[in-house]
Protein backbone atom coordinates (compact mmCIF):
# COMPACT_ATOMS: atom_id res chain seq x y z
CA UNK A 1 0.00 0.00 0.00
CA UNK A 2 1.27 3.83 -0.96
CA UNK A 3 -0.43 6.19 1.39
CA UNK A 4 0.59 9.89 0.24
CA UNK A 5 -0.36 12.36 2.70
CA UNK A 6 -0.72 16.01 1.97
CA UNK A 7 2.19 16.53 -0.72
CA UNK A 8 3.19 19.95 -2.05
CA UNK A 9 5.63 20.74 -4.37
CA UNK A 10 6.21 24.44 -5.43
CA UNK A 11 8.65 25.26 -8.18
CA UNK A 12 9.33 29.00 -7.30
CA UNK A 13 5.56 30.82 -7.79
CA UNK A 14 3.85 27.70 -9.11
CA UNK A 15 2.91 25.54 -7.24
CA UNK A 16 3.15 21.60 -8.70
CA UNK A 17 1.22 19.37 -5.84
CA UNK A 18 -1.16 21.22 -3.31
CA UNK A 19 -1.64 18.86 -0.42
CA UNK A 20 -2.07 15.90 -2.71
CA UNK A 21 -3.63 12.53 -0.61
CA UNK A 22 -4.60 9.72 -1.80
CA UNK A 23 -4.20 5.95 -0.20
CA UNK A 24 -2.97 3.48 -3.02
CA UNK A 25 -4.76 -0.16 -1.92
CA UNK A 26 -5.54 -2.19 -5.26
CA UNK A 27 -2.65 -3.80 -6.89
CA UNK A 28 -2.22 -1.94 -9.89
CA UNK A 29 -3.44 1.72 -9.42
CA UNK A 30 -2.99 4.51 -11.94
CA UNK A 31 -2.61 8.23 -11.89
CA UNK A 32 -4.00 10.65 -14.76
CA UNK A 33 -4.51 13.70 -15.59
CA UNK A 34 -4.27 16.71 -18.72
CA UNK A 35 -0.84 17.22 -19.19
CA UNK A 36 0.95 19.99 -16.56
CA UNK A 37 -1.38 18.18 -13.76
CA UNK A 38 1.67 16.93 -11.88
CA UNK A 39 1.72 13.33 -12.36
CA UNK A 40 5.37 12.66 -12.94
CA UNK A 41 6.05 15.37 -10.15
CA UNK A 42 4.30 12.66 -8.14
CA UNK A 43 6.06 10.08 -9.34
CA UNK A 44 9.24 12.33 -9.18
CA UNK A 45 8.73 13.26 -5.34
CA UNK A 46 7.90 9.06 -4.62
CA UNK A 47 10.53 8.55 -6.27
CA UNK A 48 13.40 10.81 -4.73
CA UNK A 49 14.16 13.04 -7.71
CA UNK A 50 12.21 15.85 -6.51
CA UNK A 51 11.73 17.10 -2.75
CA UNK A 52 8.68 18.25 -1.88
CA UNK A 53 8.23 20.69 0.36
CA UNK A 54 5.68 19.23 2.80
CA UNK A 55 3.86 15.87 3.08
CA UNK A 56 4.86 12.51 3.80
CA UNK A 57 5.16 9.41 1.21
CA UNK A 58 4.45 5.82 3.19
CA UNK A 59 5.26 2.68 1.18
CA UNK A 60 3.66 -0.06 3.55
CA UNK A 61 4.30 2.41 6.23
CA UNK A 62 8.18 3.26 5.97
CA UNK A 63 8.54 6.15 5.32
CA UNK A 64 10.59 6.74 1.74
CA UNK A 65 10.60 10.65 1.42
CA UNK A 66 13.51 10.55 3.99
CA UNK A 67 15.52 7.98 2.02
CA UNK A 68 18.28 9.18 -0.83
CA UNK A 69 16.75 7.85 -4.55
CA UNK A 70 19.46 4.62 -4.57
CA UNK A 71 18.13 3.68 -1.27
CA UNK A 72 14.39 3.95 -2.17
CA UNK A 73 15.37 1.69 -5.17
CA UNK A 74 16.97 -0.52 -2.83
CA UNK A 75 13.97 -0.73 -0.51
CA UNK A 76 11.77 -2.03 -2.87
CA UNK A 77 10.67 1.22 -5.28
CA UNK A 78 11.06 0.59 -8.79
CA UNK A 79 10.23 2.97 -11.51
CA UNK A 80 10.00 3.67 -15.38
CA UNK A 81 10.54 6.85 -17.13
CA UNK A 82 8.86 8.14 -20.01
CA UNK A 83 11.62 7.47 -22.57
CA UNK A 84 13.14 3.84 -21.52
CA UNK A 85 16.92 3.67 -20.11
CA UNK A 86 18.16 0.76 -21.80
CA UNK A 87 21.69 1.04 -21.95
CA UNK A 88 22.93 0.39 -25.46
CA UNK A 89 26.01 -0.86 -24.67
CA UNK A 90 24.70 -3.57 -21.80
CA UNK A 91 22.91 -6.84 -23.12
CA UNK A 92 19.58 -7.02 -22.09
CA UNK A 93 20.48 -9.41 -19.29
CA UNK A 94 22.93 -7.05 -18.24
CA UNK A 95 20.26 -4.12 -18.20
CA UNK A 96 17.80 -6.32 -15.89
CA UNK A 97 21.03 -7.42 -13.70
CA UNK A 98 21.75 -3.96 -12.72
CA UNK A 99 18.75 -3.56 -10.68
CA UNK A 100 19.86 -6.30 -8.51
CA UNK A 101 24.02 -5.75 -8.80
CA UNK A 102 23.87 -3.29 -5.20
CA UNK A 103 22.35 -6.64 -3.22
CA UNK A 104 24.37 -9.27 -1.34
CA UNK A 105 22.69 -12.46 -3.10
CA UNK A 106 24.43 -14.75 -4.66
CA UNK A 107 25.40 -13.98 -8.00
CA UNK A 108 23.82 -17.07 -9.59
CA UNK A 109 20.58 -16.33 -7.94
CA UNK A 110 20.79 -12.83 -9.04
CA UNK A 111 21.12 -13.90 -13.26
CA UNK A 112 18.69 -16.86 -12.34
CA UNK A 113 16.00 -14.36 -11.23
CA UNK A 114 16.76 -11.74 -13.97
CA UNK A 115 16.50 -14.80 -16.53
CA UNK A 116 13.19 -15.53 -15.05
CA UNK A 117 12.27 -12.20 -15.09
CA UNK A 118 12.92 -12.02 -19.15
CA UNK A 119 11.49 -15.14 -19.39
CA UNK A 120 8.30 -13.47 -17.94
CA UNK A 121 8.07 -10.25 -20.60
CA UNK A 122 9.54 -13.16 -23.61
CA UNK A 123 12.83 -11.96 -23.98
CA UNK A 124 14.49 -14.41 -22.51
CA UNK A 125 15.63 -15.89 -25.87
CA UNK A 126 16.75 -12.14 -26.66
CA UNK A 127 18.94 -12.14 -22.65
CA UNK A 128 22.70 -11.59 -24.93
CA UNK A 129 21.19 -9.00 -27.72
CA UNK A 130 22.90 -6.02 -27.09
CA UNK A 131 20.75 -3.17 -26.18
CA UNK A 132 21.50 -0.91 -28.79
CA UNK A 133 20.24 -3.95 -31.12
CA UNK A 134 16.58 -3.94 -29.36
CA UNK A 135 13.27 -2.45 -30.91
CA UNK A 136 11.68 0.18 -29.55
CA UNK A 137 8.97 -2.42 -27.94
CA UNK A 138 11.83 -4.87 -26.57
CA UNK A 139 13.35 -1.81 -25.12
CA UNK A 140 10.04 -1.26 -22.93
CA UNK A 141 10.15 -4.97 -22.09
CA UNK A 142 13.80 -4.51 -20.75
CA UNK A 143 12.28 -2.05 -18.57
CA UNK A 144 9.54 -3.97 -17.19
CA UNK A 145 11.92 -6.92 -16.29
CA UNK A 146 14.29 -4.52 -14.87
CA UNK A 147 11.49 -3.41 -12.36
CA UNK A 148 10.41 -6.47 -11.44
CA UNK A 149 14.09 -8.23 -10.74
CA UNK A 150 14.78 -7.67 -6.80
CA UNK A 151 11.80 -8.04 -5.24
CA UNK A 152 10.03 -5.10 -5.73
CA UNK A 153 7.59 -3.37 -3.38
CA UNK A 154 5.93 -0.81 -5.13
CA UNK A 155 6.58 -0.35 -9.49
CA UNK A 156 6.38 3.05 -10.99
CA UNK A 157 5.43 3.42 -14.85
CA UNK A 158 5.47 6.45 -16.30
CA UNK A 159 3.75 6.50 -19.46
CA UNK A 160 4.98 2.98 -20.30
CA UNK A 161 2.34 3.00 -23.74
CA UNK A 162 3.84 5.42 -25.12
CA UNK A 163 4.50 5.15 -28.30
CA UNK A 164 3.64 1.40 -28.25
CA UNK A 165 1.44 0.23 -31.10
CA UNK A 166 -2.41 -1.13 -30.05
CA UNK A 167 -0.96 -4.55 -29.92
CA UNK A 168 1.80 -3.72 -27.46
CA UNK A 169 -0.19 -1.75 -25.38
CA UNK A 170 -2.68 -4.69 -24.67
CA UNK A 171 0.64 -7.10 -24.47
CA UNK A 172 1.92 -4.53 -21.58
CA UNK A 173 -1.53 -4.24 -19.56
CA UNK A 174 -1.41 -8.06 -19.71
CA UNK A 175 1.79 -8.22 -18.37
CA UNK A 176 1.49 -4.84 -15.54
CA UNK A 177 -1.57 -7.54 -14.36
CA UNK A 178 0.52 -10.37 -13.54
CA UNK A 179 3.24 -8.11 -11.78
CA UNK A 180 1.32 -8.61 -8.37
CA UNK A 181 0.68 -11.97 -8.48
CA UNK A 182 4.52 -12.99 -9.49
CA UNK A 183 6.48 -10.40 -7.30
CA UNK A 184 3.56 -9.04 -4.79
CA UNK A 185 4.45 -5.31 -5.89
CA UNK A 186 2.28 -2.96 -5.70
CA UNK A 187 1.70 -1.13 -9.69
CA UNK A 188 1.30 2.67 -9.88
CA UNK A 189 0.10 3.66 -14.11
CA UNK A 190 0.32 6.87 -15.17
CA UNK A 191 -0.82 7.50 -18.73
CA UNK A 192 -2.82 9.40 -21.21
CA UNK A 193 -4.17 6.17 -22.22
CA UNK A 194 -8.19 5.72 -21.00
CA UNK A 195 -8.47 2.69 -22.41
CA UNK A 196 -5.48 0.98 -20.58
CA UNK A 197 -5.98 2.49 -17.24
CA UNK A 198 -9.50 1.31 -17.41
CA UNK A 199 -8.50 -1.95 -18.18
CA UNK A 200 -6.41 -2.53 -15.94
CA UNK A 201 -6.48 -0.29 -12.72
CA UNK A 202 -8.72 -1.01 -10.05
CA UNK A 203 -8.67 2.35 -8.76
CA UNK A 204 -7.50 5.50 -10.13
CA UNK A 205 -6.00 8.89 -8.66
CA UNK A 206 -7.35 11.85 -10.91
CA UNK A 207 -4.72 15.05 -10.88
CA UNK A 208 -6.14 18.81 -12.62
CA UNK A 209 -3.67 21.49 -11.81
CA UNK A 210 -1.52 19.65 -8.77
CA UNK A 211 -4.80 18.79 -7.34
CA UNK A 212 -6.79 15.65 -6.61
CA UNK A 213 -9.79 16.14 -8.47
CA UNK A 214 -11.24 12.66 -8.13
CA UNK A 215 -9.42 9.54 -6.49
CA UNK A 216 -11.59 5.78 -6.07
CA UNK A 217 -12.52 3.13 -8.28
CA UNK A 218 -11.35 3.42 -11.78
CA UNK A 219 -14.73 3.03 -13.46
CA UNK A 220 -16.54 5.70 -11.14
CA UNK A 221 -13.29 8.31 -11.30
CA UNK A 222 -13.97 8.12 -15.04
CA UNK A 223 -17.40 8.82 -15.15
CA UNK A 224 -16.96 11.70 -12.47
CA UNK A 225 -18.03 15.12 -14.17
CA UNK A 226 -15.32 16.83 -12.82
CA UNK A 227 -12.76 14.45 -14.57
CA UNK A 228 -14.22 14.32 -17.53
CA UNK A 229 -14.25 18.66 -17.55
CA UNK A 230 -10.80 18.55 -16.81
CA UNK A 231 -9.79 16.13 -19.92
CA UNK A 232 -12.15 17.77 -22.59
CA UNK A 233 -12.67 21.22 -21.00
CA UNK A 234 -16.25 21.83 -20.57
CA UNK A 235 -17.69 24.29 -19.13
CA UNK A 236 -18.31 22.61 -15.77
CA UNK A 237 -14.82 22.40 -15.48
CA UNK A 238 -14.32 26.15 -16.40
CA UNK A 239 -16.27 27.32 -13.49
CA UNK B 1 26.99 -12.19 -26.72
CA UNK B 2 28.04 -13.62 -23.38
CA UNK B 3 30.21 -11.40 -21.38
CA UNK B 4 31.11 -13.50 -18.64
CA UNK B 5 34.32 -12.24 -16.94
CA UNK B 6 36.79 -14.67 -18.83
CA UNK B 7 35.44 -14.90 -22.39
CA UNK B 8 37.87 -13.92 -24.79
CA UNK B 9 36.46 -11.84 -27.17
CA UNK B 10 37.62 -11.20 -30.54
CA UNK B 11 38.75 -7.70 -29.50
CA UNK B 12 40.70 -9.20 -26.40
CA UNK B 13 42.65 -12.09 -28.51
CA UNK B 14 43.77 -9.46 -30.97
CA UNK B 15 44.51 -7.25 -28.23
CA UNK B 16 46.65 -9.98 -26.38
CA UNK B 17 48.21 -10.84 -29.27
CA UNK B 18 49.43 -7.38 -29.79
CA UNK B 19 51.37 -7.48 -26.36
CA UNK B 20 52.55 -10.81 -26.66
CA UNK B 21 54.13 -9.58 -29.96
CA UNK B 22 55.11 -6.55 -28.58
CA UNK B 23 56.60 -8.40 -25.71
CA UNK B 24 58.73 -10.95 -27.59
CA UNK B 25 59.71 -8.54 -30.54
CA UNK B 26 60.03 -4.99 -29.64
CA UNK B 27 63.10 -5.65 -27.13
CA UNK B 28 64.77 -7.95 -29.65
CA UNK B 29 64.37 -5.25 -32.38
CA UNK B 30 64.73 -2.03 -30.97
CA UNK B 31 67.97 -0.16 -30.59
CA UNK B 32 68.49 1.98 -27.28
CA UNK B 33 67.14 5.27 -28.42
CA UNK B 34 63.76 2.99 -29.47
CA UNK B 35 63.78 1.23 -26.62
CA UNK B 36 63.30 4.19 -24.67
CA UNK B 37 60.61 5.38 -26.74
CA UNK B 38 58.67 2.17 -27.08
CA UNK B 39 59.34 1.90 -22.92
CA UNK B 40 57.31 5.62 -22.75
CA UNK B 41 54.98 4.94 -25.15
CA UNK B 42 54.06 1.75 -23.69
CA UNK B 43 53.41 3.80 -19.96
CA UNK B 44 51.50 6.41 -21.52
CA UNK B 45 49.24 3.97 -23.37
CA UNK B 46 48.39 2.83 -19.90
CA UNK B 47 47.63 6.29 -18.67
CA UNK B 48 45.99 6.98 -21.68
CA UNK B 49 43.75 3.50 -20.95
CA UNK B 50 42.59 4.99 -17.66
CA UNK B 51 41.47 8.42 -19.32
CA UNK B 52 39.95 6.98 -22.20
CA UNK B 53 38.34 4.43 -19.56
CA UNK B 54 36.41 7.48 -17.61
CA UNK B 55 35.99 9.17 -20.82
CA UNK B 56 34.15 5.89 -22.63
CA UNK B 57 31.80 4.49 -19.98
CA UNK B 58 30.89 7.84 -17.91
CA UNK B 59 31.68 10.03 -20.56
CA UNK B 60 33.69 12.60 -17.70
CA UNK B 61 36.58 13.99 -19.22
CA UNK B 62 39.79 14.49 -16.46
CA UNK B 63 42.48 16.40 -17.47
CA UNK B 64 44.54 15.55 -14.66
CA UNK B 65 46.08 12.13 -15.36
CA UNK B 66 49.56 13.55 -16.06
CA UNK B 67 49.71 15.26 -13.17
CA UNK B 68 48.51 12.24 -11.00
CA UNK B 69 51.51 10.63 -13.14
CA UNK B 70 53.60 12.76 -11.79
CA UNK B 71 52.16 12.73 -8.37
CA UNK B 72 52.55 8.57 -8.75
CA UNK B 73 56.40 9.23 -10.02
CA UNK B 74 57.08 11.30 -7.04
CA UNK B 75 56.13 8.93 -4.43
CA UNK B 76 57.84 6.47 -6.01
CA UNK B 77 61.12 7.90 -6.08
CA UNK B 78 60.63 9.55 -2.85
CA UNK B 79 59.53 5.91 -1.46
CA UNK B 80 62.55 4.90 -3.24
CA UNK B 81 65.27 7.04 -1.49
CA UNK B 82 63.50 7.01 1.61
CA UNK B 83 63.30 2.79 2.54
CA UNK B 84 64.92 -0.57 0.66
CA UNK B 85 60.86 -1.52 -0.43
CA UNK B 86 61.48 -3.18 -3.44
CA UNK B 87 60.16 -1.72 -6.83
CA UNK B 88 56.55 -3.15 -7.03
CA UNK B 89 55.42 -2.12 -3.34
CA UNK B 90 56.71 1.43 -4.39
CA UNK B 91 54.50 0.88 -6.94
CA UNK B 92 51.23 0.07 -5.67
CA UNK B 93 51.93 2.41 -2.70
CA UNK B 94 52.06 5.10 -5.21
CA UNK B 95 48.69 3.97 -7.48
CA UNK B 96 47.20 3.81 -3.71
CA UNK B 97 48.39 7.47 -3.33
CA UNK B 98 47.48 8.51 -6.46
CA UNK B 99 43.90 6.72 -6.06
CA UNK B 100 43.12 8.61 -3.23
CA UNK B 101 43.70 11.78 -4.94
CA UNK B 102 41.52 10.61 -7.60
CA UNK B 103 38.97 10.34 -4.93
CA UNK B 104 39.20 14.40 -3.94
CA UNK B 105 38.95 15.06 -7.21
CA UNK B 106 36.11 12.92 -7.81
CA UNK B 107 34.54 15.75 -5.45
CA UNK B 108 33.55 18.05 -7.91
CA UNK B 109 32.85 15.93 -9.79
CA UNK B 110 29.73 14.88 -8.01
CA UNK B 111 28.11 18.21 -8.70
CA UNK B 112 29.86 18.95 -12.28
CA UNK B 113 29.90 17.20 -15.39
CA UNK B 114 31.27 18.23 -19.14
CA UNK B 115 32.95 21.47 -19.54
CA UNK B 116 32.86 22.48 -15.78
CA UNK B 117 34.22 18.91 -14.68
CA UNK B 118 37.21 19.36 -17.11
CA UNK B 119 38.40 22.90 -16.10
CA UNK B 120 37.97 21.83 -12.18
CA UNK B 121 40.51 18.70 -13.23
CA UNK B 122 42.49 20.85 -15.51
CA UNK B 123 42.82 23.06 -12.46
CA UNK B 124 44.14 20.29 -10.42
CA UNK B 125 46.86 19.51 -12.88
CA UNK B 126 47.92 23.01 -13.05
CA UNK B 127 48.30 22.72 -9.11
CA UNK B 128 50.25 19.67 -9.16
CA UNK B 129 52.46 21.41 -12.46
CA UNK B 130 53.15 24.14 -9.75
CA UNK B 131 54.18 21.85 -7.02
CA UNK B 132 56.36 19.90 -9.04
CA UNK B 133 58.18 23.05 -10.48
CA UNK B 134 58.25 24.09 -6.86
CA UNK B 135 59.61 21.62 -5.35
CA UNK B 136 61.41 19.75 -7.97
CA UNK B 137 61.09 15.53 -8.04
CA UNK B 138 62.63 13.45 -4.99
CA UNK B 139 66.72 12.81 -5.99
CA UNK B 140 68.22 10.96 -3.04
CA UNK B 141 68.16 14.40 -0.79
CA UNK B 142 66.78 14.85 2.68
CA UNK B 143 64.06 16.23 4.02
CA UNK B 144 60.17 15.63 3.55
CA UNK B 145 60.70 17.16 -0.26
CA UNK B 146 64.14 14.56 -0.81
CA UNK B 147 66.33 16.96 -3.03
CA UNK B 148 69.19 17.41 -3.02
CA UNK B 149 71.83 19.40 -5.77
CA UNK B 150 74.42 17.59 -7.49
CA UNK B 151 74.45 13.74 -8.31
CA UNK B 152 71.45 11.89 -7.98
CA UNK B 153 71.23 9.11 -5.52
CA UNK B 154 70.60 5.41 -7.38
CA UNK B 155 67.38 4.04 -8.19
CA UNK B 156 66.45 0.63 -7.80
CA UNK B 157 64.55 -1.49 -11.20
CA UNK B 158 62.34 -4.15 -10.64
CA UNK B 159 64.69 -7.25 -9.99
CA UNK B 160 62.75 -8.98 -13.09
CA UNK B 161 63.93 -5.54 -15.01
CA UNK B 162 67.36 -4.49 -14.88
CA UNK B 163 68.17 -3.97 -18.57
CA UNK B 164 66.26 -1.63 -20.53
CA UNK B 165 64.88 -4.33 -23.11
CA UNK B 166 63.49 -5.95 -19.60
CA UNK B 167 62.26 -3.09 -18.81
CA UNK B 168 60.32 -2.79 -21.26
CA UNK B 169 58.53 -5.82 -21.28
CA UNK B 170 58.34 -5.40 -17.91
CA UNK B 171 56.26 -1.81 -18.75
CA UNK B 172 54.41 -4.04 -21.52
CA UNK B 173 53.46 -6.91 -18.88
CA UNK B 174 52.23 -4.16 -16.25
CA UNK B 175 49.91 -1.52 -18.92
CA UNK B 176 48.44 -5.00 -20.07
CA UNK B 177 47.23 -5.70 -17.02
CA UNK B 178 46.18 -2.54 -16.64
CA UNK B 179 44.31 -3.03 -19.53
CA UNK B 180 42.80 -6.17 -18.18
CA UNK B 181 41.82 -4.11 -14.60
CA UNK B 182 39.75 -2.19 -16.88
CA UNK B 183 38.24 -4.77 -18.85
CA UNK B 184 37.29 -6.72 -15.69
CA UNK B 185 35.85 -3.93 -14.40
CA UNK B 186 34.05 -3.24 -17.73
CA UNK B 187 32.65 -6.80 -17.64
CA UNK B 188 31.23 -7.01 -13.91
CA UNK B 189 28.81 -4.85 -11.63
CA UNK B 190 31.12 -1.55 -11.61
CA UNK B 191 31.08 -1.69 -15.52
CA UNK B 192 27.04 -2.04 -15.86
CA UNK B 193 26.56 0.76 -13.28
CA UNK B 194 28.62 2.95 -15.03
CA UNK B 195 26.88 2.41 -18.54
CA UNK B 196 23.56 3.35 -16.84
CA UNK B 197 24.95 6.52 -15.14
CA UNK B 198 26.21 7.20 -18.81
CA UNK B 199 22.72 6.30 -20.02
CA UNK B 200 21.06 8.26 -17.30
CA UNK B 201 21.67 9.40 -13.88
CA UNK B 202 18.46 9.31 -12.70
CA UNK B 203 17.86 5.68 -14.38
CA UNK B 204 20.94 4.53 -12.67
CA UNK B 205 19.69 5.73 -8.92
CA UNK B 206 16.21 4.71 -9.81
CA UNK B 207 17.67 1.04 -10.03
CA UNK B 208 19.70 1.08 -7.01
CA UNK B 209 23.23 2.47 -8.25
CA UNK B 210 24.85 4.71 -5.67
CA UNK B 211 26.09 7.61 -8.35
CA UNK B 212 28.56 9.10 -5.71
CA UNK B 213 29.97 5.89 -5.22
CA UNK B 214 30.55 4.74 -8.65
CA UNK B 215 31.65 8.06 -10.02
CA UNK B 216 34.34 8.11 -6.99
CA UNK B 217 35.24 4.23 -7.94
CA UNK B 218 35.95 5.24 -12.02
CA UNK B 219 38.44 8.35 -11.07
CA UNK B 220 40.19 6.03 -7.81
CA UNK B 221 40.71 3.55 -11.11
CA UNK B 222 41.96 6.23 -13.53
CA UNK B 223 43.89 7.38 -10.69
CA UNK B 224 45.54 4.26 -9.71
CA UNK B 225 45.96 3.76 -13.36
CA UNK B 226 48.01 6.85 -13.63
CA UNK B 227 49.89 6.54 -10.55
CA UNK B 228 51.32 3.13 -11.60
CA UNK B 229 51.71 4.75 -14.75
CA UNK B 230 54.06 7.66 -13.21
CA UNK B 231 56.25 4.82 -10.96
CA UNK B 232 56.97 2.99 -14.30
CA UNK B 233 57.84 6.35 -15.92
CA UNK B 234 60.58 6.97 -12.91
CA UNK B 235 61.82 3.54 -13.00
CA UNK B 236 62.47 4.19 -16.88
CA UNK B 237 64.77 7.06 -16.13
CA UNK B 238 65.54 6.76 -12.41
CA UNK B 239 64.64 10.39 -12.48
CA UNK B 240 62.07 12.70 -13.33
CA UNK B 241 61.81 16.41 -14.39
CA UNK B 242 58.58 18.16 -13.99
CA UNK B 243 58.62 19.54 -17.58
CA UNK B 244 56.99 16.40 -18.38
CA UNK B 245 54.30 17.03 -16.06
CA UNK B 246 52.99 20.25 -17.54
CA UNK B 247 48.82 20.07 -17.40
CA UNK B 248 48.88 20.98 -21.19
CA UNK B 249 50.33 17.26 -21.42
CA UNK B 250 47.30 15.87 -19.80
CA UNK B 251 44.95 18.14 -22.55
CA UNK B 252 47.24 16.70 -25.21
CA UNK B 253 46.99 12.74 -23.44
CA UNK B 254 43.15 13.70 -23.20
CA UNK B 255 42.67 14.55 -27.27
CA UNK B 256 45.12 11.88 -28.25
CA UNK B 257 42.41 9.33 -26.79
CA UNK B 258 39.85 10.48 -28.44
CA UNK B 259 41.61 10.48 -31.45
CA UNK B 260 42.89 7.34 -30.91
CA UNK B 261 39.27 6.22 -29.83
CA UNK B 262 38.47 5.93 -26.02
CA UNK B 263 35.92 2.53 -26.19
CA UNK B 264 38.79 0.30 -27.78
CA UNK B 265 42.24 -0.84 -26.07
CA UNK B 266 43.46 0.15 -30.06
CA UNK B 267 42.60 3.48 -29.62
CA UNK B 268 44.69 3.67 -26.36
CA UNK B 269 47.81 2.26 -28.49
CA UNK B 270 47.56 4.75 -31.55
CA UNK B 271 47.20 7.80 -28.94
CA UNK B 272 50.49 6.20 -27.45
CA UNK B 273 52.05 6.18 -30.24
CA UNK B 274 51.07 9.14 -31.98
CA UNK B 275 52.32 11.08 -28.19
CA UNK B 276 55.60 9.13 -28.29
CA UNK B 277 56.61 7.49 -31.30
CA UNK B 278 55.22 9.66 -33.41
CA UNK B 279 57.83 12.66 -32.16
CA UNK B 280 60.60 9.89 -32.34
CA UNK B 281 60.40 9.25 -35.66
CA UNK B 282 60.37 12.59 -36.87
CA UNK B 283 63.59 13.03 -34.96
CA UNK B 284 65.12 10.55 -36.72
CA UNK B 285 64.05 11.61 -39.62
CA UNK B 286 65.33 15.55 -39.24
CA UNK B 287 62.32 16.65 -39.54
CA UNK B 288 60.86 19.32 -36.45
CA UNK B 289 59.03 17.23 -33.75
CA UNK B 290 56.81 20.53 -33.63
CA UNK B 291 55.13 18.74 -36.72
CA UNK B 292 53.92 16.32 -34.54
CA UNK B 293 51.56 19.07 -33.13
CA UNK B 294 49.91 19.51 -36.55
CA UNK B 295 49.24 15.91 -37.03
CA UNK B 296 47.82 15.53 -33.64
CA UNK B 297 45.63 18.79 -34.79
CA UNK B 298 44.62 17.27 -38.07
CA UNK B 299 43.52 13.81 -35.79
CA UNK B 300 41.38 15.62 -33.57
CA UNK B 301 39.55 17.19 -36.62
CA UNK B 302 39.17 13.99 -38.04
CA UNK B 303 37.87 12.10 -35.16
CA UNK B 304 35.60 15.27 -34.18
CA UNK B 305 34.15 15.53 -37.84
CA UNK B 306 34.25 12.17 -39.75
CA UNK B 307 35.32 9.58 -36.67
CA UNK B 308 33.03 10.23 -33.16
CA UNK B 309 34.78 6.67 -31.74
CA UNK B 310 37.97 7.60 -33.16
CA UNK B 311 40.41 5.63 -35.47
CA UNK B 312 40.50 2.84 -33.08
CA UNK B 313 36.48 2.54 -33.86
CA UNK B 314 36.85 3.00 -37.69
CA UNK B 315 39.16 0.19 -37.46
CA UNK B 316 36.99 -1.78 -35.49
CA UNK B 317 33.78 -0.94 -38.21
CA UNK B 318 36.15 -1.66 -40.73
CA UNK B 319 36.90 -5.03 -39.79
CA UNK B 320 33.34 -5.70 -38.75
CA UNK B 321 32.09 -5.07 -42.66
CA UNK B 322 34.95 -7.34 -43.53
CA UNK B 323 33.48 -10.14 -41.47
CA UNK B 324 29.92 -9.57 -42.63
CA UNK B 325 31.11 -9.22 -46.34
CA UNK B 326 32.90 -13.04 -45.43
CA UNK B 327 29.61 -14.46 -43.68
CA UNK B 328 27.29 -12.94 -46.99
Amino acid sequence: MIEIDAVTVRFGGLVALNEVSARLTAPVAGIIGPNGAGKTTLMNVVSGFITAKSGRVLVEGQDFLRLAPHRRAQGGLRRSFQKEQIADDLTVLENVLVQTDWSLTNARAKRAEAMEMLAVVGLADRAHKIGAALSGFERRLTDVARCMAGRPRLIMFDEPAGGLSVEETRQLGDLVLQIHGLTGAQTVIIDHDVELISRICAETLVLDFGRRIAFGPTAEVLADPKVKAAYLGTEEGMQ
Amino acid sequence: MDRSLFRLTASGASGLSFAALCFVFLPMLAGSYWLSIFTSAAIFAMAISGVAFMYARLGMVSLTQVGLMGLGGWVTLRLNHLWDLPFEVNMVLAALATMICGWVLALPALRMRGLYLALVTLMAAGGLEILFATYQFPNGGTGFWGVKIGSTAPFRRPALAQSPEAYLRYCIAIATLGFLFIEAHRRLFPGRAWALIRRSEAAAMAAGVNVTLYKTWAFGIAGAIAGAAGALLAGSLGLLDDGTFRSSESIMLFALAVVGGARFWLGAVIAAVLFRVLPGLLNTWGVDTDLAFVIFGAGLLHALITAPNGIAGQVHDLVAKVRGKRHD
